[in-house]
């Protein structure tokens, strides 16, 4: 689904991203996982176009994204959550799932069709539909942001440390929503980024463990604990 | 006294209508490509000097003369056609990320090409063409008398408002406008083509700056040096309001127009300071305007 080779990035001139290379595959939920600092966020943020990168190469499907901008890949069926949620403020937090709805020019019956299925794989956000997107906790932005992402991810779904900074509880219920989100959309691939893998066992089919802006090991399914829902 | 300040602030509020719609233009370019453009103001005097020529050509060509109303809207497209794009996509798309110093030096060095562009262009003399306002004529209220195309001014100065904000809530291109102004870069991570909508918004906010100079025309002529006095005061009007604030500029245009008039009245002498005096006791309580805030960003 979606191939990184010796992905090298440089941020005013450090080195930020050595060599990073990973495969993602439908069905599939992959952690990765890496202290702070070590390249997560950099390495979803070249991906979606968001830094541009010295070499290598990102593919999906055998399309390369390199010579595409940042938002021609979005269309490609990338779902992207943000470590810091970036919601607008100003929206309802159903306007703010409906966002990538409006860019691609939905019809009415297919942006239904999505955001019913939205609501469904998380319920909590039908409650919260009408509040303000700058009026929701941390936790919940972090549901919001995944609903919205969501809406776009047709083939992979990054999520940026979404339990960096939950509650416990907040922390758990996101798990269990992730994992129920795997086992309902079997056609998707999955990367989740993580400073500490203990959640997501229970649903990590494959772990890649970044250190200094390198993969350092890629450990197979089976590895890890847990998964095995099929 | 009453006889004399209403028509009195009419005035000033006609005029103050004018300059809201320059400042309309750099607010909305203010908060889509954070840039402050120097150069806004000259887009309204070439909107002026267009739409005074196409006035004049129809009048010497013996159209019907009502075609100088449509004029004044052609004119400001056309102005914003010609130069929106072009001007975004070469110089200003340059500065982007590079600091204000470098935007302040590279819009003031188009502001100063504009001027000469302007003089090479349409000369020296000064232009004027008031066929709309004789064509509208005057409507007496309570015994006093209004220029009718005043009374217009107004109008269209309120009728932009509120299709601004009809825009902005209830269209496509609107909405994904305000997505960009509030995080350019999940806009692009949700798939918005952030570079399009700078282009898009910019030539708006030529259209506004040149539509405010065509409507200028009919009462105020152009000459040179416009372009530079009208920038200063949208400057003026647009920092009083907040930058970036679309309602904050209209508040504080009828604010300068209330001040111009009071000026007028008490210390005649500070007529022309008036605005600038607003603006800095506005900017010393609230740094950031009447409707600015430091941190948020919203359009
Ligand atoms: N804008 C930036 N400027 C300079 N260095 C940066 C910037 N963003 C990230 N870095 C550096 O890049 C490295 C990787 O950062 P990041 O990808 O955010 O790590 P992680 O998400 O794994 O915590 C860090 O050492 C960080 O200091
Ligand atoms: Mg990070």
């Amino acid at each position: 689904m979606l191939t990184v080779r010796n992905l090298k990035v440089e941020i005013a001139g450090v080195e930020v991203l050595r060599d990073v290379g990973f495969s993602l595959a439908a069905g599939k939920a992959t952690v990765m996982v890496g202290r702070n600092g070590a390249g997560k966020t950099t390495t979803l943020r070249a991906i979606m176009g968001l830094l541009p990168w010295k070499a290598g190469s990102v593919r999906i499907d055998g399309t390369e994204l390199g010579p595409l901008p940042g938002h021609a890949r979005a269309g490609l069926g990338i779902g992207y959550a943000p470590e810091d949620r970036r919601l607008i403020a100003d929206f309802t937090v159903e306007e703010n799932i409906l966002v990538p709805a409006l860019v691609r020019r939905m019809s009415a019956a297919e942006r239904t069709r999505r955001l019913d299925e939205v609501y469904s794989l998380l319920p909590q956000l039908a409650v919260m539909r009408a509040r303000p997107g700058g009026g929701v906790s941390g936790g919940q932005g972090k549901i919001v942001a995944l609903g919205r992402a969501l809406m776009l991810a047709d083939k992979v779904l990054l999520l940026d440390e979404p339990f960096q900074g939950l509650a416990p509880a907040l922390a758990l219920e996101y798990a269990r929503t992730l994992a129920h989100l795997h086992s309902n959309k079997r056609d998707i691939a999955i990367l989740v980024t993580e400073s500490s893998p203990k959640l997501l066992n229970s649903i990590a089919d494959a772990t890649l463990h970044i250190e200094r802006g390198e993969i350092e090991s890629l450990a197979s399914p089976g590895d890890v604990g847990g998964l095995q829902h099929a | 006294m009453f006889q004399t300040i209403v028509p009195l602030f009419v005035d000033a509020l006609a005029n103050a209508a004018l300059i809201f719609f320059v400042a309309f233009g750099l607010t909305l370019v203010f908060s889509v490509l954070r840039i402050l453009n120097v150069a806004h103001g000259s887009f309204y005097s070439i909107g002026a000097y267009v739409s005074a020529s196409i006035g004049l050509w129809i009048v010497s060509a013996g159209l019907n003369p009502w075609l100088t109303f449509p004029a004044l809207l052609v004119s400001a497209a056309l102005v914003a056609a010609l130069f929106g794009p072009l001007i975004e996509r070469t110089l200003v798309q340059w500065t982007y990320g590079r600091g204000e110093a470098v935007q302040i030096l590279m819009t003031f060095g188009l502001f100063l090409i504009l001027e000469d562009l302007q003089r090479l262009v349409f000369g020296v003399s000064s232009y004027y063409e008031d066929t709309p306002v004789a064509l509208l004529g005057s409507i007496e209220i309570g015994g006093i008398i209004y220029l009718n195309y005043q009374l217009l001014l107004i109008a269209l100065a309120v009728v932009a408002l509120v299709a601004m904000r009809v825009f902005i809530g209830h269209t496509r291109m609107g909405r994904l406008l305000a997505v960009v102004v509030a995080d350019r870069e999940i806009s692009e991570a949700l798939g918005i083509d952030t570079r399009r909508m700078f282009t898009i918004a910019f030539t708006l906010g030529i259209f506004l700056a040149a539509l405010g100079g065509a409507l200028a025309t009919p009462t105020a002529g152009v000459a040179p040096g416009l372009g530079a006095d009208t920038m200063v005061l949208a400057f003026a009007v647009a920092a009083i309001g907040g930058l970036g604030q679309v309602e904050g500029a209209a508040l504080a245009a009828v604010i300068v127009a209330a001040a111009r008039v009071l000026a007028i009245y008490l210390f005649p002498a500070l007529d022309a300071v008036a605005p600038y005096l607003v603006m800095l006791i506005v900017l010393l309580v609230r740094p950031y305007g009447l409707f600015g805030k430091p941190a948020i960003r919203r359009i």
